[in-house]
C-alpha cells in the first residue's frame, strides 16, 4: 500500500502542472484587462502608463514567456506577486487558506456528526414522525440558499437578539493574535489570550451553522440511504438475534457499512468548500480562499487566480487520496492496482 | 426510543458547549472598553499603499491622513488652508509657483520635512508613471533653492495647480527613509523603483497617523504619529473594516461593532432606528452618468446629434433619482459637479418625451431604434448602476429606443469601452481635487481627452468640439477671480455635446455612532481622521 | 393504521405514494406549469413599474413591490420561465455527457476508463468558482454562458455514478451469458448493461435538479447569470440582500428556490422507491 501512496504523491505535481496551464490558458484568453486594479480609471488611456504598468507587471511579453517565466518561478516556491493586492501570493494564500479550514473544518464537522445523526435516526425510524422530521431538516439545509439564510441568521441572532456577534472573524477593535498557524483559535489559546479565543469561536458559530446545515443535508440523505441498504443485511438480523442492544446494532455494525460511501461525498465536500465557501465568506466577511478566487477572477489578477488552482487542486488529490486510504483501511475487499 | 433520545441531546449538548464557553470568554473582554479604536465600516477597495502608484477612493483615507500634502481643502470643500506649506504664491501668468514650507513640521520618525522631500516626491509622483502620475503634468521644473521653500514651475500656464496639490497623492514622502528601502525619484523609477513591498507594511509621512497593520480584503490600522506637529488627535487607533455591502455596514453600525459606516445607502439609512446613531445626508460631489459613443462599433444607427439629443429629453431625471437613491441626490447639468468653477447657473435638465419623438422622427428614426448597453456591474457612493440602467431602459422605451442590457466586470467593461467601444454605458465619477479642469480633460469633446477617443472623435470629426480646447486653455491661464466665466462656457458647450449626460449627483450619508464629532465629507480626501473626536 | 391486506385491490395505495411525494409532486407539477404558462396567468407585467417602489406586501401586491415599483409575486412566478428549463438543460446534458464517458470507459477499461477518470478528476479539481466564472468571462455574462459553465461543472458526477454503476453490472452472470453467446460490444453495453444502470442515474438527477437550480441562483447572486432586468431568482435574491429590510424581495425567490429543490427532492424519493425494488 505503501508504494501505492508514494506513486499518488509523485503524480500530484504533475497534475498540479496540468491544472495550472490550463487555468493559464483559460485566463489569458479572457477578453478583460487586469491592468484596471493596478492602474485606477482615470489614467487607463494613457499609453505611457500603460506601456509602464505592462512592463513591471511583464504582461507585455508573450504568452510562451509568460507561462515559462511563472512556472519557473513557481518550481522554486515563488507564486508571484498578485496584480490587484500587490502583496504576494504565497502570503496572501498563507492567510487566508487557515481562515477557510477553520470555517470549513468546523463546518464539516458539525454537517457530519449531525448529519450522520440524522441519517441514522431517520434510516432507523423509516417512515414515521422522526424519519420525516430528520429529513424535512436536513433537505431545507440544503435546499436553502446560503446567502439567504445566512443573511437572515445573520439577522436574527445578531442584530436583533445579539446573542451572537456579527460577520468576521473577530470584533473589529479586537487586533489578531499573533501570527504562527493562522488560526485565530489556535493562535491565541498559544499567546496564552482566552478572550480572543472564546471571540474567534462565538464568530465561528453561525457561519459554521449556516454552512453545516448545508452539508448536513448532503451527508444525512446518503447515510439513510446507505443504511437503508445495510439494515436489510443477514448480519444486522444476526447481530439482533444474538441479543446486541439497537444503539449497538446501529452504530457498530451498521454505521460502520454505511460511511463508506458516506466517505468519499465527506471528502468531495470538504474539497469543494476549500475554494467553493465564497457565499458564506462574503456574508460573513470571513477572508478566505473562496472570495480570494472570485476577486481574482474579477479583476483577472492571473497570479492569484493560478494560485488558487492550485490550492483547490491539491486540496482535492489530496482529499481524494485519503478517502482512497481511509477505503481500503475500513474494507479489506478493495485492492490496489 | 429512549436510546434515540439519548443520542439527540448528546448531540445537542456537543452543539451548546463551545456556545457557552465562548460566552464565559467573552464576557471579560466586552467589559475592558475604554481606549476603543474607531472602527470604520467600509468597502476597502485598496490596490497600493505607495502613494505614487496607489488610486482609489480608500487609498485616498490613508494617503490623506499619513501622508501630508502642502495645500488643505477647508470644511467648504472650497477653501484652500494651509497644511505642510504655510503660504504660497504664484506669478502673474500662472506659470511659476513658490512654497514656503512650515519650519516646525517633522515625519513620523522625527526627521524634518524639508523641501528636498518635497522635490523628490512629486518627481517620483510622475517618474514612478502610476495611477496618479498625471498631477504632475505640465510641470517643467522641481527646485528646492532652501530647506523650507519651492519652486514650480509649469510648461504652459496651469491655474488648477494650486487645487490639485490639495490632493492626497500629492503628499511628502521621508525620502531618507524610502530611498533606503529601495525607492528612488528617477527618470526610470517605473522600473528601477522596488519600494512597493515596503510601503504595503510601512508608512513614512507626516500627517495625523501612521501604518499599523494592513491585511488585504480585512482591515486597515492606523495608530497615531508621536511626533505629528499639531499635537494629539483625538482617537490613537483606527480601524478601517472591509465591510462589503450597505446594509452589513448598517448592522454593524448598529450593533456597536463599528462607529461609522461609509457606504451606506439611503434606503439603507431609513431602516436604521437606532438613537445612539446619526444619519445625516450631504451634498456630494460625485456623480454618476451615461455616456453614449457614436463611434461604438454595435451601433445600430448613426447616433447624430439629434439623436443623442432625444435621448436626452427621453430621460426622466428626477425619477431615476428617486428610484436609486430615493430622492437623496441632486440633478446635474453638465459633468462638472454642481459647486465647481462655472457650474452657477447652468439649465437644469428636463424631460421632454415629446420634443424627444419628435427629434427621432426628424433624424429619420420614427420607429425609433435597438441599442446595446453595457455597464460595470457595480454598487457606487450608494447608486446602483444595474438598477440606473433599468430606469433608463424603461424611459427610452417610452420613446421606442429599445435598450439591451448587460452588465460586465469593471475589468472586461474596462477592456469594451476602450477597444470596440460601447453604444450606451453608465459610469461614475469623483473629484481628484477642487477644481474644474479636471472634468474638462476627461470629458470634453476635445482632441485626445479619454470621452473623446471612446466616442469615436479620432474617425468622426463631427464630435470634436474645438471651442472646447481653447476656453480650457483660456481658463488655466486665467487669474483667480475670472476662471470661472470660461468654465461656464465650456460647461454649456459640454451639454451641447450630449455626448456625457449626468444622471444623478448622489448625497453622501454620514452614518456615524453619535458619540463619535468631526465626521465630515472632504472633496479631496474623503474623510479626515484627525478632525474625529469621541466623547 | 389500516393494513394493506385487508383494502381491496383497487383502493390499495401503492406503497411509494406517501405524503411526501405527493407533496413533492405536486410542488414540482406546479412550477413545471408556471414555467410552461406563467405568460397568460393574471399577474402584473415582471418588468415593469407598477406602483410605489418598495412597498410591503399588501392586497394590491401580495408579496409587495421592489426597488423599481415591480410586482414581486409576478417576478417570482415568471422565474420560473427561466429557472427551471435551465436546470432541465443543464442537468440533461451533464447526464448526456457524463453517462455516455462513465458508460464507455467503465465497459472498454484500461485506458479509455484512464482518460475518462483522469478528464473527471482535472474538471474536478478545478475550483468550480473559478471554472464557472471563466467560463462566463470568455463568453460574456449570460443565462447561456451561465448553462454552458453549470455543464461543465457538473458532468463529472454522473460520469463517476454511471461508471460505478457499469463496473458493478459488468461482473454480473447475465453480462457473461451475453458476451460467451457472442454479442458484440455495443450491443453488450447497450442491451444488456446499461437498463440496469440507468435507474440511479435518474434518481439522483431528478433529486439534483434543486441543487442546479441553487447553483444557478448562485452565479446570478454573483453577477454571473441573466441580465437586468430577467426576474431570475438569483438576481432576485441579489437584490432583496440590498434591501434588506424589504424582506419580502428576497422572500419570494428564496421560497420558490427552497420549494423547487424541497418538491423535487421528494419526487426523487419517490422515484427511487418505485424503481428500487431493495427498499420495498
Amino acid at each position: 500500500m505503501y508504494r501505492y501512496i508514494i506513486r499518488r504523491l509523485i503524480a500530484m505535481p504533475l497534475l498540479l502542472l496540468g491544472i495550472v496551464s490550463i487555468a493559464f490558458l483559460i485566463t489569458h484568453f479572457t477578453k478583460g484587462d487586469p491592468l484596471i486594479s493596478i492602474i485606477g480609471e482615470r489614467q487607463m488611456d494613457n499609453p505611457i502608463v500603460i506601456a509602464a504598468a505592462r512592463a513591471r507587471w511583464g504582461l507585455d511579453r508573450s504568452l510562451p514567456e509568460q507561462y515559462l517565466i511563472y512556472v519557473g518561478n513557481l518550481l522554486s516556491g515563488d507564486f508571484g506577486t498578485s496584480l490587484r493586492t500587490k502583496l504576494g501570493v504565497g502570503h496572501d494564500l498563507a492567510v487566508r487558506l487557515p481562515a477557510t479550514l477553520e470555517l470549513v473544518v468546523a463546518a464539516m464537522l458539525l454537517g457530519s456528526v449531525v448529519g450522520i445523526t440524522l441519517g441514522v435516526v431517520a434510516a432507523r425510524y423509516r417512515d414515521r414522525a422522526a424519519d420525516h422530521l430528520a429529513r424535512l431538516f436536513a433537505l431545507i439545509g440544503s435546499s436553502l440558499p446560503v446567502f439567504w439564510s445566512g443573511l437572515i441568521l445573520l439577522f436574527i441572532f445578531s442584530v436583533r437578539l445579539g446573542v451572537l456577534p456579527g460577520p468576521g472573524r473577530l470584533d473589529a477593535r479586537t487586533p489578531a493574535p499573533p501570527f504562527v498557524t493562522g488560526f485565530y483559535t489556535v493562535d491565541s489559546l498559544l499567546a496564552g489570550d482566552l478572550s480572543t479565543l472564546g471571540e474567534a469561536m462565538t464568530h465561528l458559530i453561525l457561519p459554521a451553522c449556516v454552512l453545516g446545515w448545508a452539508v448536513m443535508g448532503l451527508i444525512s440523505r446518503l447515510v439513510r440511504a446507505s443504511m437503508l441498504d445495510v439494515l436489510h443485511q443477514d448480519y444486522i438480523v444476526a447481530a439482533r438475534a444474538k441479543g446486541a442492544s439497537e444503539p449497538r446494532v446501529l452504530v457498530n455494525h451498521a454505521l460502520r457499512n454505511a460511511l463508506i460511501p458516506t466517505l468519499t461525498i465527506i471528502g468531495f465536500t470538504f474539497a469543494y468548500l476549500i475554494t467553493g465557501a465564497v457565499l458564506s465568506e462574503t456574508i460573513f466577511s470571513w477572508p478566505g480562499v473562496g472570495s480570494y478566487a472570485v476577486d481574482a477572477a474579477r479583476s483577472l489578477d492571473y497570479p492569484a487566480i493560478m494560485g488558487v488552482t492550485i490550492v483547490g487542486g491539491a486540496a482535492f488529490l489530496l482529499t481524494n487520496l485519503a478517502t482512497d486510504i481511509a477505503y481500503a483501511c475500513v474494507d479489506p475487499r478493495i485492492r490496489f492496482r | 426510543m429512549r436510546d434515540g433520545h439519548m443520542a439527540v441531546s448528546g448531540t445537542a449538548l456537543w452543539m451548546a458547549a463551545p456556545v457557552l464557553v465562548g460566552a464565559a470568554l467573552l464576557a471579560p473582554a466586552m467589559a475592558r472598553a475604554d481606549d476603543k479604536p474607531l472602527v470604520i465600516a467600509r468597502d476597502m477597495d485598496i490596490n497600493s499603499l505607495d502613494p505614487a502608484r496607489t488610486w482609489c477612493d480608500t487609498c485616498q483615507i490613508y494617503v490623506s491622513n499619513v501622508y501630508e500634502s502642502l495645500i488643505g481643502l477647508g470644511p467648504d470643500n472650497k477653501t484652500l488652508t494651509p497644511r505642510l506649506a504655510t503660504k504660497w504664491e504664484s506669478n502673474a501668468d500662472q506659470t511659476q509657483f513658490t512654497f514656503h514650507l512650515d519650519p516646525d513640521a517633522v515625519f513620523s520618525d522625527g526627521s524634518p520635512v524639508e523641501a528636498k522631500d518635497v522635490k523628490w516626491s512629486w518627481e517620483r509622483l510622475h517618474n514612478i508613471k502610476g495611477g496618479p502620475s498625471f498631477m504632475m503634468d505640465g510641470v517643467k521644473s522641481i527646485e528646492a533653492p532652501d530647506a523650507h521653500t519651492v519652486v514650480v514651475t509649469m510648461e504652459a500656464p496651469n491655474s488648477e495647480f494650486l487645487g490639485i496639490l490639495t490632493a492626497p497623492y500629492t503628499g511628502a514622502i521621508n525620502s531618507d527613509v524610502a530611498i533606503a528601502n529601495g525607492a528612488n525619484a528617477n527618470a526610470d523609477a517605473d522600473k528601477s523603483d522596488t519600494s512597493e513591498p515596503w510601503f504595503m507594511a510601512n508608512s513614512a509621512g507626516s500627517g495625523p497617523y501612521m501604518l499599523a497593520d494592513y491585511k488585504a480584503d480585512d482591515e486597515l490600522r492606523f495608530k497615531a504619529n508621536p511626533n505629528y506637529k499639531h499635537g494629539k488627535v483625538g482617537i490613537s487607533e483606527v480601524v478601517i473594516k472591509h465591510t462589503k455591502d450597505a446594509v452589513a455596514q448598517a448592522q454593524l453600525l448598529e450593533s456597536g461593532g463599528a462607529d461609522v459606516a461609509m457606504q451606506i445607502d439611503p434606503d439603507t439609512a431609513k431602516t436604521i432606528k437606532n438613537d445612539a446613531v446619526t444619519i445625516e445626508s450631504v451634498p456630494s460631489y460625485n456623480f454618476v452618468y451615461v455616456a453614449i459613443s457614436p463611434g461604438a462599433k454595435g451601433n445600430t444607427v448613426k447616433l447624430t446629434k439629434e439623436v443623442r439629443q432625444a435621448i436626452g429629453y427621453a430621460l426622466d431625471y428626477n425619477g431615476t433619482i428617486d428610484f436609486t437613491v430615493g430622492g437623496q441626490g441632486k440633478l446635474q447639468p453638465a459633468p462638472i459637479p454642481n459647486g465647481f468653477p462655472g457650474t452657477a447657473d447652468l439649465p437644469t435638465p428636463t424631460q421632454d418625451v415629446a420634443q424627444a419623438k419628435a427629434l427621432l422622427v426628424k433624424a429619420g428614426l420614427p420607429n425609433g431604434f435597438d441599442i446595446n448597453a453595457e455597464f460595470p456591474n457595480m454598487n457606487v457612493y450608494g447608486v446602483d448602476l444595474s438598477l440606473l440602467m433599468q430606469k433608463v431602459q424603461q424611459d427610452l422605451a417610452k420613446v421606442n429606443i429599445k435598450v439591451s442590457l448587460t452588465p460586465l466586470e469593471f475589468s472586461v467593461w474596462r477592456t469594451h469601452v476602450r477597444g470596440d467601444g460601447i453604444p450606451l454605458t453608465a459610469v461614475f465619477y469623483a473629484p481628484d481635487y477642487f477644481g474644474s479642469a479636471q472634468y474638462i480633460q476627461y470629458f470634453a469633446m476635445s482632441e485626445g481627452t479619454p470621452w473623446w477617443k471612446r466616442a469615436g472623435g479620432a474617425n468622426d470629426a463631427s464630435i470634436t468640439n474645438a471651442k472646447e480646447a481653447d476656453l480650457l486653455k483660456q481658463a488655466l491661464a486665467a487669474p483667480e477671480g475670472e476662471k470661472d466665466k470660461f468654465f461656464h462656457d465650456i460647461a454649456m458647450e459640454m451639454i451641447g455635446d450630449r455626448v456625457i449626460i449626468p444622471l444623478v449627483s448622489p448625497n453622501v450619508v454620514l452614518a456615524h455612532a453619535k458619540s463619535v464629532k468631526g465626521v465630515r465629507y472632504s472633496a479631496c480626501c474623503n474623510l479626515p481622521l484627525d478632525e474625529i473626536t469621541r466623547e | 393504521m389500516v393494513d394493506a391486506v385487508d383494502t381491496p385491490a383497487a383502493f390499495r395505495r401503492p406503497r411509494w405514494l406517501t405524503t411526501p411525494v405527493v407533496i413533492g409532486g405536486s410542488i414540482a407539477l406546479f412550477w413545471i406549469a408556471a414555467a410552461l404558462t406563467v405568460q397568460w396567468w393574471p399577474l402584473d407585467d415582471p418588468v415593469a413599474s407598477v406602483g410605489r417602489r418598495l412597498s410591503p406586501p399588501d392586497g394590491a401586491h401580495w408579496l409587495g413591490t421592489d426597488a423599481l415599483a415591480r410586482d414581486v409575486l409576478s417576478r417570482t412566478l415568471n422565474g420560473a420561465r427561466y429557472s427551471l428549463p435551465i436546470a432541465l438543460a443543464v442537468i440533461a446534458s451533464a447526464v448526456a455527457i457524463g453517462a455516455t464517458l462513465g458508460a464507455v470507459g467503465g465497459f472498454l477499461g484500461g485506458i479509455a476508463d484512464a482518460a475518462v477518470m483522469r478528464l473527471v478528476d482535472i474538471t474536478l479539481s478545478f475550483p468550480a468558482i473559478l471554472l464557472a466564472m471563466a467560463v462566463t468571462a470568455s463568453l460574456g455574462p449570460s443565462l447561456r454562458n451561465a448553462t454552458i459553465a453549470m455543464i461543465i461543472v457538473w458532468w463529472p458526477n454522473y460520469a463517476r455514478l454511471m461508471r460505478a454503476q457499469v463496473l458493478a453490472v459488468k461482473e454480473r452472470e447475465h453480462v457473461e451469458a451475453a458476451v460467451a453467446a457472442g454479442a458484440g460490444g455495443p450491443r453488450v453495453l447497450l442491451r444488456h448493461i446499461l437498463p440496469l444502470c440507468w435507474s440511479p442515474v435518474l434518481i439522483n438527477a431528478t433529486m439534483d435538479f434543486g441543487q442546479v437550480v441553487l447553483l444557478a441562483a448562485s452565479l446570478s447572486f454573483i453577477g454571473l447569470g441573466a441580465s437586468p432586468p430577467t426576474p431570475e431568482w438569483g438576481q432576485m435574491i441579489a437584490e432583496g440582500a440590498r434591501n434588506f429590510y424589504q424582506w419580502w424581495i428576497a422572500f419570494g425567490p428564496g421560497m420558490a428556490i427552497l420549494s423547487v429543490a424541497l418538491g423535487f427532492n421528494f419526487l426523487g424519493d419517490g422515484l427511487r422507491d418505485i424503481l428500487d425494488p431493495r427498499t420495498q
